[in-house]
């Protein structure tokens, strides 16, 4: 086990004041202050970026800090540790600073320029030798000089591998990590997944579920579930449920097969803190305890997975001025303290607040790449997208395609790309293994004798992996057809089994294409007034003035239009219903006619004081707040189009999020007491999934008016409410 | 996993043998259908049949007592645990007194949530069906399957398509009509089916005496036939004086029905299809191994039995019980007050559409009102707009205020899932308690009578029995 620096003894030196860098391209003069700034200036421009103010203005000013950047040395970024917005170096960054000192020292004089032009020239044990002296800062100003070629080149010579049950990232491999999710965890759904992936040669790197409930009892019965599918099959790898680490820390305890234990990381320690619920201190805590209690203690070399993605800080606002890759890059010098069994980057998964197209994500990938591989660090890929981003499917094959020129070690598999249970869109099986015959590559070694063994590959005279007769073939698992259909049931968007060579038989991808049309088309349609009509709304406009800018900056959908706001006066309503697209306007023309007459009729029947609806287009679910202060409703009642994923009728999929303003003094101190926030404003309820598939509107129209109710006689809403009427239930059965 | 685990049992008590069926399943919604269901069934306890325990034609109670108390200590659970289930009580077992005896010593070691129905055959052959290859049928989701469940009594008929059973059917032609010393063909009983078949094909035989070889082949040719004619929907066979006695409920037959087998001698069948060894002659006492033997020479019969497997090989009543005999509400319902359930034997008094006129919705609730103890009124259709259930609900509220009765209980089932707001706008949104539990995501299940168990996760298991 690699023993951990205390973090006490890691040297950082002392912050400085910031100062400026001055350049000139022709005749115009440019200034950075501060390196921050010169670092975001020098990158390409993504959104994320762009919001946060850090993106250069236009191509010249970028080339200009790319030029000031280039001059810099090493010894000038290692003694400017950037600081949060205290002035302090967090522990993250702290981190970062537990490098190869002496190596280092070699090339602390070299300028960042001078270090590119090194690293295209040296083999590839220079290149690894340089990267354990880097900072994830370093790394990130390093590839803000990269074109593509470079980071392709750069992070070829960079190979990591790692050894679970698996040696995953030997030349020549490329594995692929399933992601069997279910909406509801269903284990029937999983099986049929993990059943599909294997028999496309997926899952030789991990097969790892992301639980739709954090529970420890959910997780360790998910782990056992994929442990008994792992045994069953025979198959080679390892298992992990992607849960917060306190939750598989809890499940090792009680002797769940905690086999790798993940965790999302995030590049300041405010963030990883606040948001993520994990310290640095806890994480290794972690990595000790898996060393010496992991069920692969003594097989695996490496029991860490973590994953990453440029963005989180600043969707959180919580970056500290700094842009997404450096962000990222601090996130690799954190998980590279762990010595990981494997690091996934999921750029792209957020949404076009952070990468708005393809050329954004693609990029924004291969850098994270480069950062990853060139820090030592076992990088898997998952270029993503959602539906509300402009990246599309052919970007997403455009990014593995280089990716894998560059050497990635893994990719993700998800059925037919359509992660049912996250609603975004990632790398598939079929794309695995289009790619391992575009380039020549094969599973890990272990793994691979499995598969031939069991018809999935069959390796040919010349050493060429090829598809055997069971590829593709789940069946090959089940026991009986009957067995098949009783698994193929439960999985949703299974558009068929049939192949085409290595691809999904066409009629499968024009099902699936198909329904991320339909889905697409659902972020974009207009509001349509004609199918609403018949409601009597009124009309407000929030700070987003198109969907373009509603899309890429959510916060501007979460406030109201500085004249809609100076006309809005104080109501004192018991209920204000609000409407508004969010990210499907179909959701609300399938919904909204047959819910909103219900909800009226349920709530004017307990004589509740209703305010007239509000239609407000581009809004957010936060506009709640800005609505309930300016009108002083009790309560705020937003009825909002949902994200749309990859079933065609969920992209119709409407919530309706109840905002109950804590105006009086005594609920608040409660809400303050509970929830451990004393600046607490509202309490949130929620009901969603309501569509035809789901909970259907007629009566999600009774269930609404229902918490409704619940929320304005309780004075509470979301957990407090929950606790509150889980004590009455308990009271009436004992009575009973 | 946010499903709740459930336990449910089977019980199966016949001529010949009884059987229980233990089985875990989690209560969510379906992942393609989003309706709530019992999920990821795993079958838990499934011990090996035994005898049914008879003193003379009189069920041993205290025998039957001590069998359910060895097979509730070998599952490991207790009545409380049991979410839903259902008993069922053929042949022997059924008749006089006994099916009573059952049905109490099941509801005091099992519970109330477990309903027992004695002579209910089209729901047996249903039951077979959906515990025998009602997933085999989706697999081949354009071919006709006919499921013949044969017993010791009777052979069940079920034709389904895509998992739905379409027609049902019951007829005496069953293993043990005929009871033999075992390794021999001496005759120890007959039923007054196995004394009239002997008579339409003129063999006298009498109890003690044995049948010979020609004996023998006439009968089992003469079943052959009957079950070959039940398959082809041949009316003839059963329109002769000794056809007609061994048919209870007709069956139309299916020509082009791929068939499966279920039942004791179903599972004969299996056995030896997949060359396991078969049992001595005459092992079990009665015919079931040589009914076997002549099925599989029988092109018709057994067309299908290598190419269509169904998955419990015969053991099919017994986990169509624990698995199916239970539908499970939606999770939004109007249930005034939880402590109503459960409610048994309610009469499904009537079946009306979403578009139900006024008149037709008061006779059916002036109809349900008749019956003391409560009664179910079937709404069927999913399509439903905002409209027509407001409409409905109020007029179910004014039929409801033109019988009033302060202690009756209206249970609505619907297909569709809007019983929360049907509910509401039929009690004024809880203003006017009438008496009125509504559940929705109700299947039709075509029967007579209800059952509903307690509430658990928000969900009330629904039990059908007295099948049309």
């Amino acid at each position: 086990m690699q023993p951990i620096k205390p973090l006490a003894d890691i040297v950082v030196p002392d912050p400085k004041s910031d100062e400026v860098y001055e350049t000139r391209v022709l005749d115009r003069s440019f200034r950075f202050t501060g390196l921050k700034a010169l670092l975001g200036a020098a990158d390409i421009s993504k959104a994320g970026d762009r919001i946060a103010g850090l993106a250069a203005s236009d191509d010249v000013t970028r080339e200009a800090a790319r030029q000031a950047l280039s001059g810099l040395t090493l010894q000038h970024l290692y003694d400017r540790p950037l600081t949060d917005d205290h002035g302090r170096v967090d522990a993250v960054m702290r981190v970062n600073y537990d490098i190869d000192l002496r190596a280092f020292v070699s090339i602390a004089k070299m300028s960042l320029g001078a270090l590119k032009d090194h690293l295209l020239r040296c083999p590839p044990a220079e290149v690894m030798r340089v990267g354990s002296a880097l900072t994830g800062v370093m790394a990130a100003a390093l590839v803000k000089l990269l074109d593509v070629h470079e980071m392709v080149l750069v992070a070829r010579k960079a190979r990591r591998s790692a050894k679970a049950r698996t040696m995953l990232g030997l030349p020549g491999t490329l594995s692929s990590r399933l992601q069997p999710n279910h909406p509801s965890d269903n284990l029937d759904g999983i099986t049929m997944l993990v059943y599909a992936g294997l028999s496309m040669g997926g899952g030789d790197q991990l097969i790892g579920v992301n639980p739709a409930i954090d529970t420890v009892d959910n997780v360790g019965a998910l782990l056992r579930h994929l442990d008994m599918l792992r045994s069953s099959t025979g198959a080679p790898s390892q298992i992990c449920v992607l849960s917060h680490v306190k939750t598989q820390l809890a499940c090792l305890e009680r002797g769940d097969p905690v086999e790798i234990l993940f965790q999302s990381l995030a590049g300041t320690d405010c963030t990883l803190t606040e948001e993520f619920d994990v310290t640095v201190d806890l994480l290794d805590q972690a990595y000790v305890a898996m060393g010496q209690r992991g069920p692969l203690r003594g097989v695996a070399d490496a029991w860490m997975y973590f994953e990453t993605g440029q963005g989180s800080e600043l969707t959180y606002g919580k970056h500290n001025g700094m842009d997404m890759a450096v962000c990222e890059g601090l996130c690799y010098g954190l998980a590279r303290r762990y010595d990981p069994f494997m690091v996934n980057n999921v750029t792209g998964f957020i949404g076009p607040e952070t990468h708005c197209d393809n050329h954004e994500m693609i990029v924004s990938n291969l850098q994270d790449h480069c950062m990853g591989k060139l820090m030592g660090l076992p990088m898997g890929m998952a270029p993503c997208y959602t539906l509300h981003s402009k990246i599309t499917l052919e970007g997403q094959q455009m990014a593995t395609q280089l990716l894998t020129a560059a050497g990635s070690n893994y990719y993700m598999d998800v059925y037919l790309h359509t992660d049912r249970m996250l609603a975004y869109f990632d790398t598939s099986g079929h794309d695995n293994q289009t790619l391992r015959e575009v380039h020549g590559l094969r599973p890990a070694p272990e793994f691979l004798r499995w598969a031939v063994e069991r018809g999935i590959f069959v390796e040919g005279s010349d050493g060429a992996v090829l598809r055997g007769p069971q590829w593709g073939n789940p069946r090959a698992f089940c026991k009986s057809d009957v067995e098949l259909q009783r698994l193929l049931e439960s999985l949703p968007a299974a558009h068929g089994l049939e192949n085409a060579g290595p691809r999904p038989a066409d009629r499968v991808s024009r099902a699936m294409r198909a329904n991320l049309a339909v889905g697409r088309e659902a972020v974009y349609a207009d509001l349509r007034l004609d199918v609403i009509a018949g409601i009597p709304f009124r009309s407000i406009r929030t700070d987003a003035k198109n969907r373009e800018e509603h899309l890429n900056d959510p916060e501007l959908g979460a406030r109201l239009a500085d004249e809609v706001r100076s006309q809005l006066r104080a109501e004192h309503n018991d209920v204000q219903i609000v409407v508004s697209d969010g990210l499907s306007a179909e959701a609300i023309h399938h919904n909204v006619p047959s819910l909103l007459p219900v909800l009226l009729d349920g709530l004017r029947s307990r004589q509740c004081k209703i305010g007239q609806p509000i239609l407000a287009p581009f809004g957010r679910v936060k506009l709640a707040e800005a609505i309930g202060d300016a009108l002083e409703a009790k309560l705020t009642l937003v009825l909002i189009g949902e994200r749309p994923g990859g079933d065609a009728l969920a992209s119709r999929s409407m919530s309706a999020y109840f905002a109950y303003r804590l105006d009086e003094h005594g609920v608040r101190t409660e809400a303050a007491h509970f929830s451990g926030n004393p600046e607490v404003r509202y309490e949130y309820s929620v009901v969603s999934n309501i569509y035809a598939g789901g909970l259907p509107p007629i009566e999600a129209g009774s269930v609404v008016a229902e918490k409704v109710m619940q929320i304005l006689t309780h004075k509470a809403a979301g957990n407090r409410l929950e606790r509150l009427l889980s004590r009455k239930a308990s009271a009436n059965d004992q009575d009973r | 996993m946010d499903q709740a685990a459930v336990h449910l049992i089977g019980l199966d008590f016949g001529s010949t043998t009884s059987s229980v069926l233990v089985a875990k399943a989690r209560i969510g919604h379906h992942g393609l259908t989003g309706r709530m269901t019992l999920e990821a069934p795993q079958v838990i306890y499934r011990p090996e049949p035994v005898f049914t325990p008879f003193r003379g034609t009189d069920i041993d109670d205290v025998a039957i007592e001590a069998l359910l108390d060895r097979w509730l200590g070998a599952s490991g659970l207790a009545a409380p645990d049991f979410f839903a289930g259902g008993t069922i009580i053929t042949g022997l077992a059924a008749l006089r007194d006994n099916a009573a005896i059952l049905a109490r010593a099941v509801g005091a070691r099992i519970g109330e949530g477990v309903v027992a129905t004695a002579a209910d055959p089209c729901l047996e052959s249903w039951l077979a069906f959906m515990g025998s290859c009602s997933m085999l049928s989706r697999v081949h989701a354009d071919r006709a399957v006919l499921n013949l469940d044969i017993g010791g009594g009777t052979t069940n008929p079920a034709l389904g398509r895509n998992g739905a059973v379409t027609a049902t059917g019951c007829h005496y032609v069953g293993a043990r009509h005929f009871q033999v010393q075992p390794g021999s063909y001496r005759l120890t009983a007959m039923s007054e089916h196995g004394r009239a078949l002997l008579h339409a094909l003129g063999i006298v035989r009498k109890i003690g005496e044995e049948l010979s070889q020609t004996h023998l082949e006439a009968i089992l040719d003469w079943y052959i036939a009957a079950l070959e004619a039940i398959v082809q929907g041949d009316r003839a066979f059963f329109a002769t004086p000794v056809g007609r006695m061994h048919e209870q409920v007709a069956f139309p037959g299916a020509k082009d029905a791929a068939v499966t087998f279920s039942g004791g001698v179903g599972e004969l069948l299996y056995r030896r299809a997949t060359g396991e060894p078969m049992p001595s002659t005459t092992h079990f006492g009665d015919l079931g191994i040589d009914l076997a033997e002549r099925i599989a020479t029988s092109p018709r019969l057994s067309r299908d039995l290598r190419n269509l497997v169904p998955e419990q090989r015969g053991r099919a009543t017994v986990y169509g019980l624990a698995l199916h005999s239970t539908e499970v509400s939606g999770a939004t319902l109007c249930l005034p007050d939880g402590g109503a359930l459960p409610l048994r034997d309610l009469p499904i008094v009537a079946r009306l559409s979403m578009n139900a006129d006024a008149a037709t919705i008061d006779a059916a609730v002036a109809l349900a009102r008749r019956h003391a103890r409560g009664a179910c009124i079937q709404v069927l259709g999913v399509a439903a707009v905002h409209e027509h259930v407001k409409l409905l609900g109020e007029r179910f509220e004014k039929a409801l205020g033109s019988h009033p009765s302060c202690d009756h209980t209206l249970v609505l089932l619907l297909e569709a899932n809007v019983g929360k707001t049907l509910g509401n706008y039929a009690t004024s949104w809880g203003k006017m308690p009438n008496g009125l539990i509504v559940l929705d995501e109700m299947p039709d299940r075509q029967a007579h009578f209800a059952n509903l168990g307690r509430m658990r996760d928000g969900v009330v298991p629904v039990a059908f029995y007295g099948m049309y």
